[in-house]
């Protein structure tokens, strides 16, 4: 399914941009990899991961329960576009 | 950024200075002592509108924008020399009415703004524990889901106008376990069982805003409670700390210019050595420093309401002007009382009360050492 290869890229440069502008101000997004740890690696923390809560709720129209919002789910870019992904296919 | 005032603006911050001086500065120093909150200037503050500023109509309030609220604030601050009385309004503002304006529902809306803008209600914010200051997210205050209904226990701490506050913003954590994603934001009244304001707290300064600790013991609220959704307290917390941050600042602008006139005003007529002490450089500086302070000090104000007004976040930058303001105030509060010397040093000049109102302003709404964190972490560090 190309199509959805194509949309799950875009989501995921989509909160690498986010995170970059809000976060990380000034880094080159070569150093931001779909797997660097964001939650154990201290580029996010509690209450950063609520604003990337916040923008993903609004940017794709998913709703995150309070207890998806963990280390499982918000570690690196690609857990966050991965689940983004399985919450728009339950929509 | 235009840093000038609009003539709306001027006008509306000239009818906050009349209205403070003739208003507000009753008996200041006996309440200072006696550590007594004035309902009459509340009712009053009330009446002017000060209570409702951001509050659209439609809720009671002013329904003027963030830019003109700051100006508004930066006259009450000029014109009061009751900096507690402002102080509880800027808790009752920004961290209780505001956010049920921006999460409330209709319902909650309805219910508590008008009275909140009419001063019927006094609003309070349980945010700070025994255990959990600037760590605030490591409350332990619990809520739990039964049915309809949520079960509050735990204790809050430094709860600004708690003595005399009918409202709460109360915050507590679903589950320890989910971090900052657990906390979320209810409305209490005061009269629910199981709320008690257990200890009234004396302070330093401020002594007209009372403050205590209340305790949650099995305090049953409804669903109907709950101020915005489970697990999003963190976000209602954050954007009340970051309005309160930019607004309570905007008084301190007022005190300051009050000051820095007052004291060229008496280096002018004070005369030692034959000629105006102001002649003396020594005693120059401490002005000229004063003047540099509000002077820096005002554009960072602004800018929060600049960012604000166009929607754009202002965390950072509300964080840098909370730093830089409240050393300023502090600096230059050590400034007024130095050049009145043995005058400034007596309570009846109420510079001293000045003093002891600032310290407070590196502790509040985050201390200092937290806006340095702030603003680290704005800078991606």
């Amino acid at each position: 399914m190309p199509g959805k290869d194509v949309e799950t890229d875009n989501v995921r440069e989509e909160i690498r941009q986010y995170i970059l502008a809000e976060f990380l101000p000034g880094e080159s997004a070569s150093n931001l990899r779909d797997d660097t740890p964001l939650r154990t690696g201290g580029i996010l923390d509690s209450v950063s991961t609520l604003a990337v809560v916040d923008f993903i709720e609004k940017r794709y129209g998913i709703e995150v329960e309070a207890h998806e919002a963990g280390v499982e789910n918000f570690d690196s870019i690609a857990l966050i576009a991965a689940f983004v992904e399985s919450k728009k296919t339950l929509v | 950024m235009d840093l000038e005032l609009t003539e709306e603006q001027q006008r509306l911050q000239n009818a906050a200075v009349e209205f403070a001086r003739a208003e507000l500065n009753d008996d200041v120093i006996r309440r200072d002592r006696e550590e007594v909150f004035s309902f009459e200037g509340w009712k009053k503050c009330a009446h002017f509108g000060a209570l409702g500023l951001p509050v659209p109509c439609e809720y009671g309030g002013m329904g003027v924008g963030i830019t003109d609220v700051i100006a508004v604030m930066e006259g009450l601050g000029y014109g009061a020399r009751d900096q507690g009385l402002l102080f509880s309004i800027n808790a009752h503002l920004w961290t209780n009415t505001l956010p049920i304006l921006t999460y409330g529902t209709e319902e909650q809306k309805k219910k508590y703004l008008p009275r909140l803008c009419n001063g019927e209600l006094i609003g309070a914010n349980g945010a700070s524990e025994p255990d959990a200051g600037s760590d605030i997210f490591a409350m332990r205050t619990r809520a739990e889901r039964r049915g309809d209904c949520y079960v509050l226990n735990g204790t809050k701490m430094f709860v600004s106008n708690a003595p005399i506050a009918n409202l709460f913003v109360v915050y507590a954590t679903l589950d320890a376990r989910l971090g900052s994603m657990g906390i979320t934001a209810f409305v209490i009244e005061r009269d629910t069982p199981g709320l008690n304001v257990t200890r009234a707290m004396e302070k330093m300064g401020l002594r007209t805003s009372p403050m205590a600790e209340i305790t949650l013991e099995d305090c049953r609220v409804p669903v109907t409670a709950r101020l915005g959704r489970e697990g999003r307290g963190v976000g209602v917390f954050e954007s009340s700390m970051e309005w309160e941050r930019g607004c309570i600042l905007a008084n301190y602008l007022g005190v300051m210019k009050r000051q820095l006139e007052s004291c060229i005003d008496y280096v002018r007529k004070r005369k030692q050595f034959g000629q105006p002490i102001g002649k003396f450089q020594s005693v120059a500086n401490r002005v000229v420093d004063m003047k540099v302070r509000l002077d820096t000090c005002r554009p960072l104000v602004y800018r929060i309401g600049w960012l604000k007004a166009q929607s754009k976040s202002a965390a950072s930058e509300a964080a840098v002007a909370k730093l830089y303001v409240a050393q300023s105030l502090i600096a230059s509060c050590q400034d007024a009382i130095q050049i009145f010397g043995g005058y400034g040093y007596m309570v009846e000049q109420g510079l001293e009360r000045d003093l002891r109102d600032a310290m407070a302003s590196t502790i509040y709404s985050g201390t200092s050492e937290i806006q340095r964190n702030l603003i680290a972490k704005g800078l991606g560090l």
